[in-house]
């Protein structure tokens, strides 16, 4: 029985792998990214951008913020997607600090909070104050691309589907729109 | 008219089953960039235009559109015309384009020179990557486009939203800029409406919603007509339109509105 389950685990690891989807949640090392656990589990979701925000300022970098979620097939996919490209990507990604909040599908808009500095808004409304017009739907994963005031270098898409080939993720890193 | 759209309608469809002609290594298509033309555009210019030529001059024209949008669904689309509406020259004919949508032809909008300027504001859905066009047919027969390349996906097939299916129908006006007289007035027109394209699962059912959504808008004010705009489920849900008018003096600016299932409703508002 043991034998029957260990060689069902490794089978599905075997067609993950095959399928080029990364097992391990999260963005790559290579990227750098300052990761940011919910706080405030399990009643709501509650990413502090505070640190992160400080730190681009000083640094007088963008912020590129992702949010991913651990049971989310479509975050593996732009996740295994950076770590394959991450040797020619990564020079790209200079001007930004890459942030990595990291979230699972249960969290939906209603309990998603995001926190900077003294307010910490639900997703709606967050997306809202800011300008974004992704505050209809919340999608796994998102990506913002923000100033050091918090605000959007421009309009992103939904998800990530269309920015998952090199030329295209460099299309993202250079604004163009 | 609408015979004639329904015809290149069915053909767009038809068109599913052609392969795509232009591939690059890896999948990404060659013809991305916004001028490019699409196996989809040839069979639709030869249709819509025939052999007539098109000038692509963004001094007549201007499409603008995000290369990426927020959703599929509900791509921003804003046409501008160089010209001004006058008796001697102007735009009579405006048709919108998806290249690879299911239904190409998004909108025909019939012109007046009651609009006064010929820029329209809307959103469109995009099913993949695709060009979206328009092209604007002058009163002196010449044609001009404006293209973009986008890269959205799934907007035929999004998710439905659907908590206003009690208001469906409603038509409203509204001048945001205030009254002009006798010069071009900014008007936005909405009408609630959930625009099912019939490639929407419903979530609960996992049944296809039926297609349902506008079919026609006419503008009028007072008994002067502005436009015609003949439509399709390329508009997004609750179809908005962003449009000028000239009025000349107090009257009731009309929307006619008529959808898929032979529902007609009335948007009024008073201009004095």
């Amino acid at each position: 029985m043991k034998a029957r389950a260990a060689w069902a685990a490794f089978t599905a690891v075997a067609l993950l792998a095959a399928a080029g989807v990364a097992t391990a949640a999260g963005l790559a090392p290579a990227y750098q990214a300052m990761v940011v656990e919910p706080a405030g589990l399990p009643a709501r979701a509650e990413f502090d951008l505070t640190a992160a925000v400080q730190r681009a300022r000083k640094e007088k970098r963008r912020l590129y913020v992702y949010l991913g979620a651990n049971d989310c097939p479509y975050c593996r996919k732009y996740e295994a997607f950076l770590e394959k490209n991450a040797q020619e990507l990564v020079p790209h990604f200079a001007p930004y600090l890459v942030v990595d909040l990291r979230s699972s599908l249960s969290v939906q808009a209603n309990a998603l909070f995001i926190k900077v500095g003294s307010s910490s808004l639900p997703y709606a409304e967050f997306q809202r104050s800011i300008g974004d017009e992704r505050a209809r739907l919340l999608v796994y994963p998102s990506v913002w691309l923000l100033d050091g005031n918090v605000k959007p270098l421009m309009q992103m898409p939904a998800g990530t589907g269309t920015f998952q080939t090199v030329p295209e993720q460099l299309e993202i890193l250079r604004l163009e729109q | 008219m609408r015979r004639s759209v329904l015809k290149v309608l069915a053909a767009g469809a038809a068109s599913w089953a052609l392969p795509a002609a232009r591939a690059a290594v890896g999948g990404l298509p060659t013809n991305v960039g916004h001028a490019d033309s699409s196996p989809e555009w040839e069979r639709l210019r030869e249709k819509l235009f025939g052999g007539r030529p098109i000038e692509t001059a963004a001094s007549r024209l201007q499409l603008i559109v995000p290369l990426r949008a927020a959703y599929g669904a509900s791509v921003p689309v804003k046409i501008v015309s160089g010209l001004p509406q006058r008796p001697e020259l102007y735009v009579r004919r405006l048709t919108v384009l998806v290249d690879k949508n299911p239904s190409p032809v998004a909108a025909v909008l019939d012109l007046t020179t009651e609009i006064g300027q010929a820029d329209f504001e809307t959103r469109l859905r995009v099913d993949e990557y695709s060009h979206i066009r328009a092209i604007a047919e002058l009163s002196n027969g010449e044609l001009h486009m404006s293209s973009r390349y986008v890269k959205v996906s799934g907007g035929c097939s999004a998710p439905p939203n659907r908590d206003q299916l009690h208001n469906i129908g409603k038509t409203l006006l509204k001048v945001p800029e205030g009254v002009h007289m006798d010069a071009p007035t900014p008007v936005d027109l909405q009408v609630v409406h959930p625009n099912d394209t019939g490639f929407e699962l419903n979530q609960v059912t996992v049944m296809y919603i039926p297609p349902h959504f506008v079919r026609s808008i006419r503008v009028s004010y007072g008994d002067r007509k502005v436009f015609d705009a003949e439509l399709d489920f390329s508009i997004s849900e609750n179809p908005a339109w962003r449009f000028n008018f000239v009025p000349r003096g107090p009257g009731t600016l009309r929307a006619d509105v008529e959808d898929s299932k032979e529902g007609r409703y009335v948007g009024t508002l008073a201009i004095a």
